[in-house]
Order: structure tokens, then C-alpha cells, then sequence
């Protein structure tokens, strides 16, 4: 689960027309489309507009199995499978993205800083991110999970924990070689100052390593967080988790096979989703894969 | 001149571990400290409520919480510098003698696993650069696509659950037997661990395997021997995939130190008694000794993987050998 | 950490039941065919699936689930249930209490040896009680000794009680396990290791965190254990203790969640269910907030409608149910204000508190303890909503949810209790001003605590079961808590395993005449 993505750094910009060219790529459009159909179920799951509530319970009707009325079925409670599904989704992405954003913006800063000052900076950070690399990663967003009450938010956190020291890594080798280019030498000698030249001339010539970093990591959120919350230490219930929901469903799934399957199915194509998009990123953004597909 | 370089190099590596292990230490102290509960609450919960000031107190002192954090600090490195990683006051067993049990069977399944995933990943990947864009790329990129989106926990428990429950095949239900007792039960205890495990790893490996034989074909010297007519069969074996093994190691490395901590869900589902389990076990009973020493042992193995991985790195890479 | 931390559960369950003792004579079979009640060949080996292992040894401290129920199996006890949970004799033959009651004298069985080799006698008793009362040790079962002044050995077979007051509910009081009978001078750090008790099996051999063995004490004052060995085998996810039971490999296991029971059904494995004494409860603390004004405290009493808590929740797997579990003293729960759901008397109240425009509750919820938690406090939130009431949940891992409930830090909490077959063992330290849980109870009386003080000393069971009537009427009516259900443990064993009777405190005691294969 620590693939690091080593692209070689890219002075000028790189593909034009990114969101064309992903376009163009046969697995970055279906990553798009299937993200795109997931994200779609999920916000119509948050404005309410499904015709059952994700937390509402129904004994009447539990273990009820897929029909017209229940697509998924019902769970041990009769909480509708569907409802819960889709606000798993929602669950999912917010915190995926929230965890991803936290993670890439002190990542980037954290190797930002440590490639371009060097020296003390660079070996407090490099300090850090070697003590996070050496803690096993699930028992430490484990561990952090539990320090908090724990919500939603708190758990996204404890993600981004471990993705920081990643970014980290993948922003300051590049940002180590910039620093010796020509035009980032040239802007530093003409007085500007260098925190200005960091994010004048720096930043902007690391977003292809970043959005293909992204990508990635928004799927290994996912699972991070599913693996939680299958431990039960991710979202706390009753607010459905794909992870708890395939957790609850193992004693189930000899009579209400469908109470793991739609979890199952859903959690998997949400992740292949992402790692096709990030594909698809990284065929139009990474040069060395040009061509070989 | 060559000597020095090399002799500073090693003792910067030295002191650079050293200090990575000492900063795991203060923040696994100090984050099992800010988790709620402690042992008491831990073993005796909502009852913990019922003991007089003095019960409380004469348990603070069983346990060891009573000295102040400084103290519990210094005392457990300075144990853990001497060789005595602690004992657990749940089995009266030190952690040293529990380590010695369960980190050789991670170690097993983490090498099963890297096996496996080495034999799926490998293959695959070849196949899947030796001809790009064709139905057997396709092929190989699926799997892969698939081992990196299925979570380990699902395909364990669907796994066990199919084969228990519709077979009645559950070796996983008999006690575990350690590879010293009983090979051909521990193998097939490990089998099904290691493949759920194998699997996730075949995928960064087998994308790591395409891309690798792609770059390297397009390089010089394998057009030349292609050129001079070398059978394909050996072109492959011998130059690419001599060449696409940097990466592969370099990645099957990381994997490999990622699994010493990462097989934590795996070996809970299939009753694995490994370390991962040992970690997790010691958070819930918030046997400090336990989890210190262990995350401990944990990152001291990791970044010994990572050391070797980087000597290997410089004995296979033919650039590096060369200069 | 796969199989949730849930092996953390233990306890709850545990607490529960150390203390929880039930007449077995309610157990009702799921199924059609009940544990055959004939035996077979005495001399098998058994193999128990259990999801953790016994966090201790030592039978004092002692509270977990796993490690109350082994720890039974290996030591002796003073007094002991039968498998009605009446008060029978064990390691002491008989015992009688003075006229004034304030001696009870107890007369110890000769010849009994500890699995050292050394004699159980008077010097044994005398040492365990005292280290018992010295707060130094740590005893868990320290408070049901707070009557005792001194312990007199009078001969080596002789054992002499001096009590400050008479207390009818020591005899009940002294069979459980952390009122185990050790040999003088053994220390918890060796019995940690090697246990040395009295009771039907041994410790035979340890595997931490995989397996415990247990074989046959020959020495057993009783008749002879049936099996060779018991093994507790722990397998920490459930549904693999499941797959477990199909295939084969383990004979028998206790679930409490009644989906798993029923997928472990099968036609090789049987599952009986067994009432237990512990009970699911909404705790209100009288002592905060809108709380303290009893109308508040009434409203919430009849908004709530506690079968469908029970059937959303658990499945109606379970009874609704009054303050007192215990059969013997068994509370009615129909005579609780609004006995069925009365939204309009409960917006009354809330009118007559001054607070008809709501009030706001802060309810602290526990994840992972036990399968229903969460359901209940949803169900009882949607239910209160109704009348204007807002539970406020906070949904809590089980460390800091011990944390918070310890220190009464909660307006509300949705809890699952241990029951005792004794009432005053039950509620005497929550409701009487003195317990030692009391702070955690949030409500006290003068009136409750006469009540208490008057059942301890009153031996007639007629005249205790009126005056604990009065108790539970006197929390009812005043609301102290919302009592809501009881529910059931699932005993899974294979066709194999004969003359198993499970009770209700889930004490594994029957294991000394089952026999398997």
C-alpha cells in the first residue's frame, strides 16, 4: 500500500489539455465515469431525495431481500442496503478527500520546505517522516483514532497522518533538483524572495507528480478507511461505513448473502474508480508512459 | 579517500536509524498515554468503578502507572537497551519470549506472501509488456487492477466464510502449529492468509514488472541484441527481466517491511498468532510494555528491510555495480 | 486489529456476569432438540472457541468473561450455586448464622487438597477472606466483605464471621470466584502462571493468546470430572469461531448476538438460549441538568415504548423487564408509571417541569461492548423525539466510554448491567447513599436507603421479597433509571457434547459431568 509514484520532474508544463487527454485515455474515462456514477448516488443520498433513510430501522421488514421496493435488500434492522450504500459512498469520499487534501497540502509544504532550505528544516522533517515511515500504518491510524472522540473528521485525520509523510517523499526529491534549474536560480538571483520564487516557480512545476499522487491516495483512503472501520475504529455508527457494514454482514451472509455482497461490490468498484482515474492521470502526465499504451 | 566517504556514509545511516528509532519510541509512549483508559479500566471496566481510593491506588502501583511519565519512560528504553523488553502482566510472559513466537510467524507469512505475490506479479507483468494494448495486457492489468481494489478484509472473510461454511475446509480452526511442528499444517494454515495477502502485493509488483520491461526494452543495448538475433525467450529472462530487477526488488523491499505491521487484519481474521495481533491485542488491554516494545521490535525490523533492500539495490543494479 | 477489538467486548458481558445469577429453571430451548440430557463416556476432550484470552489468573481480579468462567472450573468456592442458582454447599459443608446474626460460622469440608498438594483447612480460609478485605490486594468482591470485622479460625475445620450487622446475602455472596479459596502466602504473580485451587480441573498447559488446556483433577473432592481435558481455544473473530463449529474443530462456544447463534445452527451443532440476569438500561443522573426535576425524569418514562426498543434493537430477542432481574424477586414490569407508552401524560409532566418546549439530554454511548449499544440509544433518541425531548448521543469507544461513565460524566447513559440473584447485591452499592456506586447511580433516598438497610437484615425470604418490592416500586415511580430489557446468551455445541446444561451467569460449572464423543 506504499507505492510511491517516482515521476521525473517535469520543467515546462506537461499536457496541455489534461482533462482532454484523460478524456482520451481509455482508463482514465472509465475511472471518471465510474467515480462520476458513484459520486452522483452518493450526493443524491445526502440531499435526502432516496426514497429510504440510511439510519431509519424497520424490524418489520429486516433481512428482507433485494426487490422492487428495497434494491439491496434490508440489514438485521431493516435499514434499507441501498440508502445505506450510497451514504457509505458519501461517507467514503468525504473522508478520502478530506484526508487526501490534508495530507497533500502539510505533505507538499513539508517537502516543499525541506527540499528548497535544506539544512535544519530539512532534517527535521526528513526526521519526522522517517518516524512515521517506520510505524506500522494501520496500527498508527489506529492508534491516533482512538486518542480523539471519534467522528467522521477525526478519523480523516488520522488518515492524513500517514499519507503525509508520502507527499513528503514524492515533493522533495523533485523540489531538491528544481532548486538547481536554471530559471529557479535565475528568479532567486533577481532578488525575489524565496518563499515567492517556492510558490512562484516551484510549486506549480510539482502539480503533475501531485495529481497523480492524489489520485492514488484518494483510493488508498478508501480502503484505509474501510479497513478501520472494519476493525471498528472508523466512522462510529449508526452512520454507515462500507467497511462496518461488511463487518456486520460476516454472521449474515449464509441467509442475507446481498447485506455483504452490495458493501462488497460497491467499496471495490469505488476504489477501482479512483485507481483507474489515477491511471489514466498519470498515462497523460507522466511521460515515460506515453506511448506504451 | 573512497574508505572515509564510505565509513561516514555508514556511520550518518547509523546514527540516522538510531534516532528514527528513538522518535518511535517518545510518540508511541506518548500516543498509547492519550488513549482513554489504562490497564485497570481495561481489565476490570465499568467495575473499576467500585474501587476504593486505596484499591486504586494499590493497582497504579501493580501496574507501574504510579511512577511519574519520565520515570516510565526512561525506565522501559533503558530496560529495552539491556535486552528486557518487558513482561506482560496478562500471561506473565515477557515480551521478549512472546516476540520470539510471533515475529517469526509474520516474518513466514510475510515471505509466503511476497512468494506468491512475487509468482502472480512477475509473470503477469511480463506478459503483460510483451505485447502493450493487446487482449493479454488487458488480462494483466485487470488482475492488477484487482489486487489493488480489493480490501484484504473482505476477500479473507469471503474466502473463509465460502470455504468453512459450503467445504467444512477450516484448517484456521485447529491450533495454530508453528512451521517447527507440524510443516504440513502450519502450510496449510498460512495458505490462505498469504494468498489474500499475496494477491494485494501481485499488483504493485506486476505493474512494477510491466513498466520496468517496458523501459527497459526500448533501451539500447536490448535493441542491439535483438538486433544480433538473440531468441527472445532469452532476451527476456536473461537482460530484461536482469534489468526490471532493481525496481521489482526495490518494491518487493517496501512491501515486505509494510507487511510486518500491515498484516494486522489478515491475522485477526485467520486466527494468525503474529505480531500485528500481538500490537493489537496489547492497544485493548492497554498493555503499555506490550505495544512499546512491539511497534518497537516492528520498526527496528522495518528499517533493517529497508537497509538490506538498499545494499541489494546496490549489488543487482548493474549502473551502480559498474561506477 | 481485524476482528474489531471487539475481544475488548469481554467484559461488559463479563461484569455481567460474574455477578449475574438466574434460576437455569427459565432456560428455553431455541431449538427443537435440547443438549441431550444423557451422558456418554466419561473421559473426551473438549474444545471451547472463545474470542480472547483470560486477561488474568488471578480469581480475585477477575471480571472478565472468558477468565470468570475458566477461573470457576479450576477453584473452589466457599458456598456454591446449583444449577438453580440456589445456595449449596461447597467448600464448606454448612454454615449457621447466630440468633442476633451478626456471627455466621462456617464448617469447613476435611481432606480437600489444592493442586500443590497442600490441605485446605481453616489457616486457608482465615488468609484468603482477610487478604480479601485488605484494600492492599485489590479484590473486586472487597465491598460484599464490608459487613465482616474479623474472620476467627476456631479448629483447622471451623471458620467463625464477626459482622457489624446482620446480612442475609453473605452465604450468596461468597460462591463466586473472586471469593476463591487460595492457599495461604500464594501471590497473584505465581498463580498469574501456575493457578493452585480446588476445583474439578487443572491447568494443564498455556499458549497465550491461543489456547488454554485443562485436564481432569483426580484429586477432586466431588465426583469425578467426566473429561479428560478442556481446551479453551481462542479464535478471535466470531464468524471464524462459526466456521469453527461447522467444520469441526471446536465442540462448543457462547455467543450473545443471536444473528451469529443462528448462523451456527446446523444439523451437526445445537444452540440453546439462557435468560440472563443482566439488563439493558437507560442510567439517568438525577444529580444534573434538567434531570433533577423528577417530572422531566417521569416524561421520559412513559415516552418510551420498551418492547419496540427491544424488537428494533435486539431483535425482540428478550423480555422487557423491571428493575429486578433475579427470579426470585423478579420486579413487575407492569407496575411502572405509564406500564405501556403515554405520549400525552408524558408531554404532562414535561409541562408540569416547565419545560414543554424540550429539553436536551447528553447521552454517552458505548461501540463494540456489546452488538445492540448503538441501536437502542437511535431507537430510544427517535422515541423521545416525539414528546420533545433531544437525547443528544455521543457514540464512544469502550476506553473512553469506562473513563466517562466511572466519573458520572453524563446526563445519560445507555448501558448493559450486570444483575446478582440477590437484590441488595445488585443495587445496594448503586442506591444506597453510601455505595460505592452511587455517584455513578445519580440518585439516592432516605426512604431507599431504610429499604436497603432493612432488607439486609431481614432473613425471612417473604418479608425480603416484599421490602425489595418497595425498593423497586420506590425507583420506578421516582424514575431513577429507564429499565428496559433483559436478553439471552447462546450456547452452540455439537450433537457430540451431552449432559452440558447452561445457567443463567453463564458460569461453565455444568463442564465438571459433560461428556463429548
Amino acid at each position: 500500500m506504499s507505492e510511491l509514484t517516482e515521476l521525473p520532474v517535469t520543467v515546462a508544463g506537461t499536457a496541455r489539455r489534461p482533462l482532454t487527454a484523460v478524456l482520451r485515455s481509455r482508463s482514465g474515462l472509465a475511472g471518471i465515469i465510474l467515480t462520476g456514477l458513484l459520486l452522483v448516488v452518493a450526493i443524491l443520498s445526502l440531499t435526502g431525495v432516496l426514497p429510504y433513510d440510511a439510519t431509519a430501522q424497520d424490524p418489520v421488514h429486516r433481512l428482507a431481500a433485494p426487490s422492487a421496493s428495497h434494491w439491496f435488500g434490508t440489514d438485521q434492522f431493516g435499514r434499507d442496503v441501498f440508502a445505506r450504500v450510497a451514504a457509505g459512498v458519501a461517507n467514503s469520499s468525504l473522508i478520502a478527500v478530506v484526508a487526501v487534501t490534508f495530507a497533500t497540502t502539510v505533505g507538499t509544504a513539508g517537502g516543499l520546505i525541506g527540499g528548497f532550505f535544506r539544512r535544519l528544516p530539512d532534517a527535521l522533517i526528513s526526521g519526522l517522516t522517517n518516524i512515521l515511515f517506520a510505524f506500522p500504518p494501520l496500527l498508527l491510524a489506529l492508534s491516533l483514532a482512538s486518542v480523539f472522540t471519534r467522528t467522521w473528521f477525526t478519523v480523516a485525520v488520522a488518515i492524513a497522518v500517514v499519507y503525509v509523510p508520502i507527499f513528503v517523499r514524492v515533493t522533495r526529491g523533485p523540489v531538491l533538483s528544481l532548486r538547481e534549474v536554471e530559471f529557479v536560480r535565475a528568479a532567486t538571483s533577481t532578488g525575489e524572495s524565496r518563499i515567492a520564487v517556492m510558490l512562484r516557480h516551484v510549486l506549480p512545476n510539482l502539480t503533475s507528480i501531485l495529481v497523480v499522487q492524489i489520485a492514488l491516495s484518494l483510493s488508498w483512503a478508501v480502503l484505509t478507511e474501510a479497513s478501520l472501520s472494519f476493525l471498528g475504529l472508523g466512522t462510529p455508527p449508526p452512520a454507515p461505513s462500507l467497511g462496518s457494514m461488511i463487518f456486520e454482514s460476516r454472521t449474515l451472509v449464509s441467509i442475507a448473502p446481498w447485506t455483504m455482497a452490495a458493501p462488497g461490490v460497491v467499496v471495490v468498484l469505488l476504489v477501482v474508480g479512483l485507481n483507474l482515474l489515477g491511471d489514466g492521470l498519470r498515462d497523460v502526465l507522466d511521460p515515460r508512459n506515453r506511448g506504451t499504451r | 579517500m573512497v574508505r572515509q566517504l564510505l565509513h561516514h556514509s555508514v556511520v550518518r545511516r547509523g546514527t540516522q536509524m538510531v534516532v528514527t528509532l528513538f522518535g518511535v519510541a517518545v510518540f508511541v509512549f506518548i500516543m498509547l498515554r492519550a488513549i482513554p483508559g489504562n490497564q485497570i479500566t481495561a481489565g476490570l471496566g465499568t467495575e473499576a468503578a467500585a474501587l476504593t481510593p486505596a484499591q486504586r491506588a494499590a493497582l497504579e502501583s501493580y501496574y507501574g502507572l504510579d511512577k511519574p511519565l519520565l520515570t516510565q519512560f526512561f525506565g522501559w528504553l533503558g530496560n529495552v537497551c539491556t535486552g528486557n523488553l518487558g513482561v506482560s502482566s496478562r500471561s506473565q510472559q515477557s515480551v521478549l519470549d512472546m516476540t520470539m513466537h510471533s515475529l517469526p510467524v509474520t516474518i513466514e507469512l510475510a515471505i509466503l506472501s511476497i512468494v506468491l505475490g512475487l509468482v502472480i506479479g512477475v509473470p503477469l507483468g511480463m506478459l503483460s509488456a510483451s505485447k502493450p494494448e493487446s487482449p493479454r495486457d488487458a488480462i494483466g492489468q485487470t488482475v492488477g487492477l484487482a489486487g489493488l481494489s480489493i480490501p484484504a478484509f473482505l476477500l479473507a472473510t469471503a474466502l473463509l466464510s465460502v470455504l468453512a461454511q459450503v467445504w467444512g475446509y477450516n484448517p484456521n480452526g485447529r491450533v495454530f502449529a508453528p512451521i517447527t511442528q507440524d510443516v504440513l499444517l502450519n502450510l496449510q494454515q498460512m495458505m490462505l492468509p498469504a494468498f489474500v495477502l499475496g494477491f494485494g502485493i501481485a499488483a504493485p509488483i506486476m505493474r512494477t514488472t510491466r513498466t520496468a520491461v517496458l523501459d527497459v526494452r526500448s533501451e539500447d543495448f536490448v535493441r542491439t541484441a535483438r538486433a544480433k538475433g538473440v531468441p527472445v525467450r532469452r532476451l527476456y529472462v536473461r537482460h530484461i527481466l536482469g534489468n526490471a530487477l532493481v525496481p521489482i526488488v526495490t518494491m518487493t523491499g517496501l512491501q515486505f517491511g509494510y507487511l510486518l505491521g500491515g498484516a494486522v487484519v489478515v491475522e485477526q481474521v485467520f486466527s494468525i498468532p503474529g505480531i500485528g495481533r500481538q500490537v493489537l491485542l496489547g492497544i485493548q488491554q492497554k498493555e503499555y510494555a506490550v505495544v512499546q516494545s512491539t511497534v518497537l521490535v516492528i520498526a527496528v525490523a522495518f528499517v533493517l528491510v529497508n537497509l538490506l533492500t538498499d545494499v541489494l539495490y546496490r549489488v543487482i543494479d548493474p549502473r551502480v555495480r559498474a561506477s | 486489529m481485524s476482528a474489531r477489538t471487539r475481544a475488548a467486548r469481554g467484559w461488559i458481558a463479563a461484569v455481567a456476569s460474574v455477578a449475574v445469577l438466574t434460576l437455569a429453571a427459565c432456560s428455553s430451548p431455541t431449538s427443537s432438540s435440547t443438549p441431550s440430557a444423557t451422558t456418554g463416556k466419561p473421559g473426551g476432550s473438549l474444545v471451547i472457541g472463545v474470542t480472547s484470552d483470560p486477561d488474568t489468573l488471578f480469581p480475585w481480579k477477575a471480571t472478565q468473561f472468558q477468565a470468570v468462567h475458566l477461573l470457576e472450573n479450576i477453584y473452589g468456592t466457599l458456598t456454591e450455586f446449583d444449577k438453580n442458582l440456589n445456595v449449596v454447599p461447597g467448600l464448606a459443608t454448612s454454615w449457621d448464622t447466630s440468633a442476633d446474626g451478626k456471627t455466621l460460622t462456617l464448617h469447613l469440608r476435611t481432606g480437600v487438597k489444592f493442586d500443590d498438594g497442600t490441605a485446605f483447612d481453616s489457616a486457608s480460609v482465615k488468609s484468603s477472606l482477610d487478604a480479601i478485605k485488605n484494600e492492599a490486594t485489590a479484590a473486586v468482591a472487597r465491598s460484599s466483605l464490608s459487613a465482616v470485622t474479623s474472620v476467627d479460625s476456631t479448629d483447622a475445620s471451623t471458620v467463625v464471621l464477626h459482622l457489624t450487622a446482620p446480612d442475609a446475602a453473605l452465604p450468596a455472596n461468597l460462591a463466586t470466584v473472586n471469593m476463591a479459596m487460595l492457599p495461604a502466602g500464594a501471590t497473584e504473580t505465581a498463580l498469574n502462571t501456575t493457578p493452585d485451587g480446588t476445583g474439578p480441573y487443572k491447568l494443564e498447559s498455556r499458549k497465550p493468546s491461543q489456547s488454554i488446556t485443562l485436564a481432569a483433577n483426580t484429586a477432586y473432592w466431588g465426583d469425578a470430572p467426566t473429561l479428560a481435558s478442556i481446551e479453551f481455544r481462542v479464535i478471535p473473530d466470531e464468524s471464524s469461531i462459526v466456521s469453527a463449529l461447522q467444520s469441526g474443530n471446536v465442540q462448543m462456544a457462547v455467543f450473545d448476538d443471536p444473528l451469529v447463534a443462528k448462523t451456527a445452527e446446523g444439523p451437526n451443532v445445537t444452540v440453546t438460549k439462557t435468560p440472563q440476569l443482566s439488563y439493558h438500561v437507560l442510567q439517568l443522573n438525577a444529580r444534573r441538568g434538567a434531570l433533577t426535576d423528577v417530572n422531566v425524569r417521569l416524561a421520559m418514562q412513559c415516552a418510551i415504548d420498551r418492547q419496540q426498543v427491544l424488537d428494533t434493537a435486539a431483535l425482540g430477542e428478550g423480555e422487557v423487564t423491571g428493575p429486578i432481574t433475579s427470579p426470585a424477586y423478579k420486579s413487575d414490569p407492569k407496575a411502572r408509571p405509564c406500564p405501556t407508552r403515554d405520549l400525552a401524560k408524558a408531554k404532562e409532566y414535561l409541562a408540569k417541569a416547565g419545560k414543554s418546549a424540550g429539553v436536551t439530554i447528553d447521552t454517552i454511548v458505548s461501540q463494540g461492548e456489546y452488538a445492540t449499544s448503538v441501536n437502542e440509544a437511535q431507537n430510544l433518541a427517535a422515541q423521545l423525539a416525539e414528546v420533545g425531548i433531544t437525547l443528544k448521543l455521543e457514540v464512544l469507544e469502550s476506553g473512553a466510554y469506562v473513563d466517562r461513565w466511572i466519573a458520572g460524566d453524563f446526563d445519560a447513559a445507555v448501558a448493559l448491567n450486570g444483575g446478582r440473584p440477590d437484590p441488595d447485591g445488585m443495587y445496594g452499592r448503586y442506591f444506597t447513599s453510601t455505595g460505592n456506586l452511587n455517584k455513578v447511580a445519580g440518585y439516592s433516598s432516605p426512604e431507599l436507603d431504610a429499604l436497603f438497610a432493612e432488607g439486609k437484615a431481614t432473613a425471612d425470604p417473604a418479608a425480603r421479597k416484599a421490602i425489595y418490592t418497595k425498593i423497586s416500586d420506590d425507583l420506578e415511580n421516582n424514575a431513577a433509571w429507564i429499565w428496559l430489557f433483559t436478553s439471552y446468551t447462546y450456547t452452540a455445541t455439537a450433537t457430540s457434547v451431552r449432559g452440558y446444561t447452561p445457567m443463567a451467569n453463564g458460569s461453565l460449572q455444568s463442564l465438571r459431568s459433560t461428556t463429548v464423543g
